[in-house]
């Protein structure tokens, strides 16, 4: 019975969202981290993954939605600028940091709002 | 345990290891006028070697990729011939030619070497920062 309010589209969606936004986050940190170490691929979520989950969302396939693992993989986009074969940028890192960080606030905003009016619903009174 | 605040552990590696790269770099600086080491022979630059590494084996995420710790893999000597100035007065110098070697410490690039590094520390924190506002976030869901 409550399932099903917790089984719609878009809830579950935002959470897969929240999912890749903190999977993100560490796959930040630990290129940062490795901003000076030579030969270190950048890694980030897979662009894959995210095609996938744009796909489930539009056909609204919840199951398949549920089921879906985000992933971390070299970022075979980035290119080496410098000669020691890193291929993190300490300004565009932080860029996706940032993003990263506004994304996730917004996914919770999402899933708060969900919640809350899902409490106006039962209650009668908001808050 | 809970990994409430994803990535810290990363960040923490990197500013260790780049607070060690500005002990390096210090001693350096510390040393660049010295014409007497340890092994008599004037004061060599040293420079670190960071090196990535697995955190922890892979959580059974079906070969994933996981983020990579980092750590200082050796400190190596430089290996670039010492300075040699003419300077017949110092007690170091060769009696027959009079030149002195000093060491092969470049404080321009030493500066260049604080600088990077210090730039490098400010990002990880900012990841620490982030991954703070990310858990604060997440713990208001719910909230209005």
């Amino acid at each position: 019975m409550i399932e099903s309010l917790f089984n719609q589209t878009n809830h579950v969606a935002a959470k897969q969202l929240l999912d890749i936004t903190v999977l993100r986050h560490e796959a930040i940190a630990g290129n940062l981290a490795n901003l000076e170490t030579p030969n270190y691929k950048r890694l980030d979520v897979s662009g894959e993954f995210e095609k996938q989950l744009q796909d489930s969302i539009g056909t609204g396939n919840v199951r398949r939605l549920k089921g879906m693992q985000p992933q971390i993989s070299v970022d075979e986009t980035a290119v080496a600028s410098r000669r020691d074969g890193n291929t993190v940028d300490l300004e565009k890192e932080l860029v996706h940091l940032n993003r990263n960080g506004v994304e996730h606030a917004v996914e919770t905003q999402l899933i708060t709002g969900g919640l809350l009016k899902l409490r106006l619903a039962i209650t009668g009174r908001a808050g | 345990m809970i990994n409430a605040l994803s990535g810290v552990d990363s960040a923490a590696m990197a500013m260790t290891a780049e607070r060690m790269r500005m002990d390096v770099v210090s001693q350096n600086i510390a040393n660049a006028h010295v014409t007497r080491g340890v092994d008599g022979t004037p004061y060599r630059r040293q420079q670190v070697v960071f090196e990535s590494f697995l955190k922890e084996a892979s959580q059974g995420k079906g070969g994933a990729e996981t983020p990579l710790g980092v750590r200082v893999a050796r400190i190596d000597q430089d290996q670039r011939p010492p300075r040699m100035v003419y300077n017949p007065a110092h007690p170091d110098a060769n009696p027959a030619t009079g030149m002195v070697g000093m060491p092969n410490v470049d404080m321009h690039s030493e500066m260049v070497d604080m600088i990077t590094s210090s730039r490098a520390f400010e990002a990880n924190l900012m990841v620490v920062k982030t991954a703070r506002t990310l858990a604060m976030q997440t713990l208001g869901i719910g909230k209005r």
